[in-house]
């Protein structure tokens, strides 16, 4: 039997060699010990450590999970295993110890995967943090960043309920200004955690967030590194689970006016102008249609549906081990005509033979979107109550805005629902084999090759019809295309990791090469004939006319070199130092290459001979400097190119003409983006370790930020500006955990309390430039990025002599054409004007800290567990204020607001009119609101079954959950979810129409046979 | 021990065997970097039409050009329920940095400018079989960055002159008017040389030697150069660019039967073939959006539309048979246009007020009953008309107004009205007073054809108090105009900002 049991004798054969060294030192007795190490429920756990005790001599158990070792009669043998307390055993004289170790998810010698290699969570030097597969699977989310939400210091996730829809995950602020999504490692293949893959098959996530933990990364780990495990197969009989969750998903909604109050308010805001104006007659009153209360929320929204039903077989040998998976995740979305389904599949398998073994990682997914048309979320209160869903005389058949009568472009989100169908499918493939070489139980040889491919196909219908007023008549046409992207990676690492004595060591070199190619090929057609059997367009590219076709590939390259090195004395002093060396295709020649180096050390004080405390169970400090890179910009962007898409009509004949020329302008002279991050870290546990503490401080400064800041316009650029080498950014900031469990017979609890304050700061915005002002956000040096730069409100005028009186020290009256009822604007500067010389930093997009409470609690049979998370300190942009509370523009109302007038002038709500901006300009802080809230994201049940009741029934577990998120929000907030995100870093803070998060109801069972 | 030995050897060699220095330079397959480029006599012919796409584009003359040029002045105006898009033709300029009202057309402009300076730069190192075909080339660039200076210099005034290749960290210096005025002049006396007197066939619609002494025209005329005006002018009437006459259906000049007819000058060749945006996406329209933003309320955007004052204006003469100026008729729409012409409004009664008045020229009514973003009609942007009038204008500026009369009669005559001695004999000899008749006479053969705001600035009606309340009589959006400012657009701020070679204009 050439099995991976010979190995394990061959480690074992080296362990012995130890000894005898060892041996010739000592006198006692020495007798052999054989044993068996099984988990409480009596599963054999393998690769348990069984070590005497204040010795480095040990052994570790192999499949089935016995040991044998030889020790001296008297000695303490320890047993510990990742995810269990580890325990201790007298000898005394016994031949035969049998060990049950209880579980502990939490314990202090977890092992956590850095990268290449896995440490124990006692000897990290860098900030890592670990989440539990199982917090995030039961939480009903679409992507794994959407699970993480609360859970761990330092990350911010903002998320929402669109069908779909990936979240935006921060970790540790916002360090550049491109995308700030972090590397995703799944098994060892640097990806995306998007929607393709499935959340269910997780088995532990680990978040790197300091330079040293994630420098073995290199570039592409600036924004941290989140390294996903998936499920393994273990040894023992064949292991089925099943499980089914469905969850019902409902909308927060507006209070917007019905077709009575709307009247009310609209014909006050035109009796208002048409009074200003002298009586100009275009603002007569409209024409309403009183004999409509269209609620264009009731028919827009609906109740959504989440089915997410999984299956899983796994088992193992002695020398082989598999896991498989399948999963259908469909998602029916709360607005009209958006849905989401995954089908997904997943194999791991792995094997050895002799010092070899080899396994594979193989997932696929299938996933396809009826993506939402237009934005429902704004259009709902846009269209007013007074217009009809449907309008037989509008082309196409639906109601929307009309001249004299609902005098409004909103668009009917029905009608474009119906006529622009956009439909999204990709067909994923993901998995990595790998092979290892163990030549001696201290030096190893791993090649990992790991591919992905994706088959991506876009589909967007135009039928004919129209969705707003005025709307230009479009013929239909269909606008298709058909991507592939694959990645590539090889990977050569040598592990050497030794102890010698008190001295441990760990070196780690290699060299990996990863290759990305996408293409993609496009095409349009347009005036679709209709297929009279069936009533629909022929939209396949066959038919139509005026076609268009086109294609792209773009290719990156990037070739790195690795090493690590990790030294531990004695568990009390530890050491660790990467470099990192990283060439990408992506800079221009002599750029390309960058090294990125990092140390960390920490002191594990609890082991110090002078530290005596029954109380203290375990201290460390940590502390770690690290440089890592970015070169997070598309392929090309240190080149320029000609674009010759445009053509010219000249002629009698008036034909085409072919046109090239350079539109966009580059840099050449790219350069990696550099991040520099200092970290000091805190590790204590007390009460027997059930009480545990860390703190993180961190200062992280990203120079060369690769950005496309506005260049002049007099260049004459296009095209989106150039990617240049600018800005430097800076986050300082705090993380705090404390995290408690307790185990009382049959109860057991946990509770943690999670902290995280970042301040960011652009220290320079480079290329010369100041600042930066994107909508009403203002980025300027010293301040975070993308500050309120807005006009200052200070109450409404109450009289007309208030306004006369509002004077600047020159005598000048400020805003002479105000009227009693009006907005007062702050004259900043003083000049007896209110310009864009008044505008003023006002406030912060960005929360002051974001903190996570999670608790749970067992007993017997049921358990419980909640997430609450808060934000504290961020102002918003309520972009629906913005709309609804303007009134120079015709839009829904909210209910119930008080207009000035001059019998109702003990308001703050200004007077309306349909014939002013004054009061509905959107450049002030009018509609800059509180960000905070406190949620409870997550709260659930589950009830196992008693094994009384499951017995002879073939199950070994049934398990019945029932749990809500985000049904609890408290929030001073007027928009519908201050949980939002804006893709835009600039305008972080603007909720403007952003897909709210959802309240979810979920039913779930789950059978393991 | 051996093993191990093996094993580092083993991965050694593959760890530095396998060098991937190589692998990281990968170049575009995709697309033509620049410096494969402008190396052939097509390269230089497909990047000289560059430059006319340009007229593609909603900055200029796809769309924005015509709110700054046709509804700023006093014959159009915006209602246009998108408040800032309107206050921009009302000299409410809040946020100098409002793409559609101001930064875009800067913007669009100097790319345009960008294009040209591409021509001029890179197109002589490339052989050419035929110099002259070269020499066409380049003369055609000079032509464009001319025209397009000449617009900016009409809009903004002071403004930097970008005369090479743009580069990302460009800093381009600020040049008063009249080094814009000169730089125009330049380019354009060096397009006349080489610019042919006629290109025909498939090349109809790009600028003869006509077409650059009409500008140059313009340009002097705008500085009051009138005996330069004048002799640039008569190569066009009397010289050796003497081929244009006025076309006998002055609707010929708005519609697309009769496009590149002998009273164009220099035309803007739209189409209708692609239906995309306006901007560099693989199929790039090659239309005008004028028709959809102008079209009345419930058919097109009705963005702008016309003062009502020159229906007024219109009614004031008769014809030689005593009807109605037909100019009018295809100038406007306007309430009676039903009862006055036997037309309806795209097929539609009149459903608007008694007061209003919508863009007729360029629209498509003669064919269809609505607008899109794809209109296929050339723009005239210089037609002969246009050339007889300012030939009287400057022959009156010189001391001849006795001989500025006939070229306003050939104007009129095509239409039927009577000469200007017999319908208007009190002008006589009287300079004041045959400005004061042209300048009327511009309005009724040439409203709505974007010539109206520089004719204002070249009449100095805008600059004193006294002229401009007269033309917030007609025009209430006056009102805001204030003398000294508002005759130029304030420079976009984020430039201003941005290039310490750059001021705004004191007044903004």
């Amino acid at each position: 039997m050439k099995t991976k049991f010979t190995q394990i004798l061959k480690q074992r054969y080296y362990l012995l060699f130890f000894f005898s060294l060892l041996v010739q030192q000592t006198y006692a007795q020495q007798i052999a010990i054989k044993g068996k190490v099984t988990s409480a429920t009596g599963e054999a756990i393998p690769f348990a450590n069984v070590i005497i005790k204040n010795t480095s001599n040990g052994a570790v158990t192999d499949f089935d999970g016995s040991f044998s070792i030889t020790a001296k009669a008297n000695d303490i043998l320890v047993f510990s295993s990742q995810g269990y307390k580890s325990k201790e055993a007298a000898i005394n004289n016994q031949t035969s110890i049998n060990i049950a170790l209880a579980e502990d998810a939490l314990a202090l010698n977890e092992v956590v995967l850095v990268g290449y290699g896995s440490q124990q969570k006692k000897d990290l030097t860098g900030a890592i943090s670990l989440v539990k597969a199982d917090e995030i699977q039961k939480r009903q989310i679409t992507t794994v960043a959407d699970g993480l939400q609360g859970l761990v210091t330092g990350v911010k996730v903002r998320g929402g309920g669109k069908p779909g829809q990936e979240a935006n995950i921060e970790i540790r602020g916002l360090k550049n200004l491109q995308n700030a999504n972090p590397l995703y490692v799944i098994d060892g293949l640097v990806t995306s955690a998007n929607r393709d893959f499935n959340p269910n098959d997780i088995e532990s996530i680990q978040v790197l967030k300091d330079a040293s933990a994630a420098a073995i990364y290199g570039s592409r780990a600036a924004n941290g590194v989140i390294i996903i495990t998936t499920k393994k197969g273990k040894k023992g009989p064949l292991k089925v689970e099943v499980s089914a969750k469905t969850s019902f998903t409902t909308m927060p909604t507006y209070s917007l006016t019905g077709t009575e109050e709307f009247a009310k308010l609209n014909n006050q805001a035109y009796d208002n102008a048409k009074l200003d104006s002298g009586g100009n007659t275009i603002y007569n009153r409209q024409n309403l249609n009183m004999a409509v209360n269209t609620d264009w929320q009731k028919e827009v929204f609906k109740t959504g549906m989440i089915k997410d039903y999984n299956a899983s077989v796994s088992g193992g040998g002695d020398n082989s081990t598999f896991f498989m998976s399948a999963n259908y995740f469909g998602n029916e979305g709360t607005v009209i005509s958006t849905d989401f389904d995954r089908i997904s599949f997943r194999v791991n398998s792995s094997g050895s033979k002799g010092i070899f073994s080899i396994g594979e990682n193989l997932a696929i997914s299938n996933s396809k979107t009826d993506e939402m048309s237009g934005n429902p979320i704004i259009d709902v209160y846009r269209l007013t109550p007074t217009i009809p869903v449907y309008d037989a005389s509008n082309p196409g058949g639906y109601g929307y805005g009309k001249q004299g009568v609902a005098d409004t472009f909103g668009t009917n989100p029905l009608a474009i629902a119906d006529f622009a169908d956009t439909k999204n499918e990709n067909f994923r493939i993901r998995g990595n084999i790998w092979a290892e070489i163990k030549f001696a139980s201290w030096l190893k040889y791993r090649f990992n090759f790991g591919y992905e491919s994706s088959f991506d196909s876009y589909k967007f219908l135009r039928k004919v019809g129209n969705w707003s007023l005025n709307q230009p008549p479009d013929q239909s046409y269909t606008d298709q295309n058909k991507g592939r992207s694959e990645t590539k990676l090889f990977e050569n690492t040598l592990t050497f990791k030794k102890e010698f004595g008190k001295h441990d060591l760990t070196i780690l070199v290699g060299q990996t090469f990863q290759k990305d190619i996408y293409n993609q090929i496009y095409g349009t057609k347009r005036n679709l004939p209709i297929n009279s059997a069936t009533g629909q367009y022929y939209d396949v590219l066959n038919q139509g006319d005026s076609p268009v076709v086109g294609g792209y590939i773009n290719e990156a390259a990037l070739a790195s070199y690795l090493g690590r090195l990790e030294y531990n004395y004695d568990n009390r002093y530890l050491f660790n130092a990467v470099i990192r060396r990283d060439g990408s295709s992506k800079f221009s020649k002599g750029n390309q290459w960058g090294n990125f180096p990092s140390l960390s050390a920490g002191w594990r004080i609890s082991n110090e001979s002078f530290f005596k405390s029954e109380f203290i169970k375990d201290l460390k400090l940590r502390a770690s400097y690290g440089e890592l890179g970015s070169g997070n910009i598309k392929e090309y962007e240190s080149k320029s190119f000609i674009n010759n898409f445009g053509q010219i009509v000249l002629g009698d004949t008036q034909n085409l003409y072919p046109s090239a020329t350079q539109v966009k302008l580059s840099n050449a002279e790219l350069r990696w983006e550099k991040l520099k991050q200092t970290n000091f870290g805190l590790d204590v546990a007390v009460l027997n370790n059930d009480l545990r503490f860390t703190a993180d401080y961190f200062i992280a400064r990203t120079e060369d930020v690769l950005f496309g800041f506005p260049i002049l316009l007099t260049t004459g650029n296009d095209g989106g500006n150039p990617i240049s080498n600018a800005a430097t950014v800076e986050n300082k900031g705090i993380e705090l955990e404390l995290a408690y469990s307790k185990k009382i017979n049959d109860f057991s609890f946990n509770a943690s309390l999670n902290f995280t304050k970042v301040n960011n700061k652009l220290v320079a915005l480079g290329n010369g430039q100041n600042e930066n002002i994107v909508g009403n956000t203002m980025t300027r040096a010293g301040n975070a990025v993308g500050m309120w730069y807005v006009l200052q409100t200070d109450g409404l005028f109450q009289s007309q002599e208030e306004v006369q009186n509002y004077k600047n020290a020159a005598g000048k009256v400020i805003m002479p054409n105000a009227v009693p009822g009006d907005i007062r604007f702050k004259d900043v500067n003083g000049d007896g004007e209110i310009n864009n010389k008044d505008k003023d930093i006002v406030g912060s997009p960005w929360p002051e800290f974001e903190m996570g409470f999670n608790a749970g609690a067992e007993y017997k049979g049921f358990d419980f567990s909640m997430n609450w998370i808060a934000s504290h300190g961020a102002t918003v942009y309520d972009g629906f204020r913005s709309v609804v509370d303007r009134f120079d523009d015709n839009s829904n109302y909210r209910t119930g607001i008080q207009p000035w007038t001059p019998e109702n002038p003990n308001t703050d709500f200004p007077r309306i009119t349909k014939g002013s901006t004054l009061n509905s300009r959107g450049d002030s802080d009018r509609f800059l609101e509180s960000g905070d809230f406190i949620r409870l994201k997550y709260i659930g049940f589950g009830y196992n079954l008693p094994d009384s009741v499951l017995k002879n029934s073939g199950i070994t577990r049934a398990r019945l959950t029932l749990s809500a998120q985000n049904v609890i929000t408290i929030t001073k907030y007027k928009g519908l979810d201050p949980e939002f995100t804006n893709s835009n870093i600039f305008e972080r803070g603007v909720d403007n129409g952003a897909f709210p998060n959802l309240q979810t109801y979920s039913f779930g069972v789950e059978f393991s046979f | 021990m051996k093993k191990i030995i093996i094993a580092i050897v083993v991965f050694s060699g593959l760890f530095f065997a396998s060098s991937c220095e190589n692998e990281l330079d990968l170049n575009s397959q995709t697309d033509i970097e620049t410096g494969q480029y402008w190396k052939s006599e097509s390269d230089a012919q497909a990047g000289v039409n560059s430059i006319y796409a340009m007229f593609y584009k909603d900055g200029l003359w796809a769309r924005w050009m015509y709110f700054r040029l046709d509804l700023t002045s006093d014959e159009g105006f915006s209602n246009s329920p998108w408040t800032e898009l309107a206050d921009w033709t009302r000299f409410n300029y809040i946020n100098y940095n409002f793409w559609e009202g101001n930064a875009v057309t800067w913007r669009d402009t100097y790319k345009a400018v960008f294009r040209c300076n591409q021509v001029l730069a890179y197109v002589p190192n490339i052989a050419f079989q035929n110099e002259e075909d070269k020499k066409k080339i380049l003369a055609q660039a000079k032509f464009f960055r001319a025209l397009h200076y000449y617009y900016a210099a009409i809009l903004w005034e002071n403004i930097p002159l970008v005369l090479e290749p743009s580069t990302p960290a460009d800093l381009p210096q600020q040049r008063n008017v009249t080094e814009v005025w000169a730089q125009i002049e330049k380019d354009l006396n060096e397009a006349y040389t080489d610019l042919p007197a006629d290109w025909t066939g498939d090349n109809t619609g790009r600028p003869d030697k006509g077409a650059a002494k009409a500008f140059l025209a313009k340009v002097y005329m705008q500085q009051h150069k009138w005996p330069e005006a004048k002799t640039a002018l008569e190569y066009l009437i009397t010289g050796p660019g003497a081929k244009y006459s006025l076309v006998s259906n002055y609707r010929d000049n708005f519609t697309d039967v009769n496009e590149n007819n002998n009273e164009s000058v220099f035309e803007i060749q739209f189409g209708d073939q692609r239906k995309g945006g306006t901007g560099e996406d693989p199929n790039a329209a090659v239309s005008s959006n004028r028709g959809q933003f102008f079209a009345p309320r419930g058919i097109g955007w009705s963005d702008g539309q016309a003062r009502y004052w020159l229906v007024d204006a219109f009614k004031q003469e008769k014809n030689k048979d005593g009807n109605l100026d037909t100019r009018l008729r295809y100038t406007l729409y306007y309430p009676a246009l039903e009862a006055d012409f036997e037309d309806k409004t795209y097929g539609r009664n009149w459903e608007w007020g008694n007061n209003e008045a919508w863009f007729r020229k360029g629209s498509r009514d003669y064919y269809r009953n609505n607008e899109d973003y794809y209109s296929q009609v050339n723009y005239r942007l210089i037609r002969y008309a246009d050339i007889l009038l300012r030939y009287a204008e400057v022959l009156n500026e010189t001391g001849n107004t006795a001989g500025a009369y006939q070229y306003v009669d050939l104007v009129r005559a095509r239409v039927n009205m009577n000469t200007l001695a017999v319908s208007h004999p009190e002008i006589g000899n009287d300079h004041d007073k045959f400005l004061e008749r042209l300048k009327t006479e511009r309005v009724l053969e040439l409203a709505g054809e974007s010539v109206r705001w520089e004719d204002l600035k070249r009449w100095g009606d805008l600059d004193s108090q006294a002229s401009v309340d007269k033309i917030s009589l007609r025009d209430p959006d006056f009102k805001n105009f204030t003398v000294g400012k508002n005759q130029r657009l304030p420079i976009p701020q984020v430039d201003v900002d941005n290039n310490p070679n750059l001021d705004q204009h004191p007044e903004y």
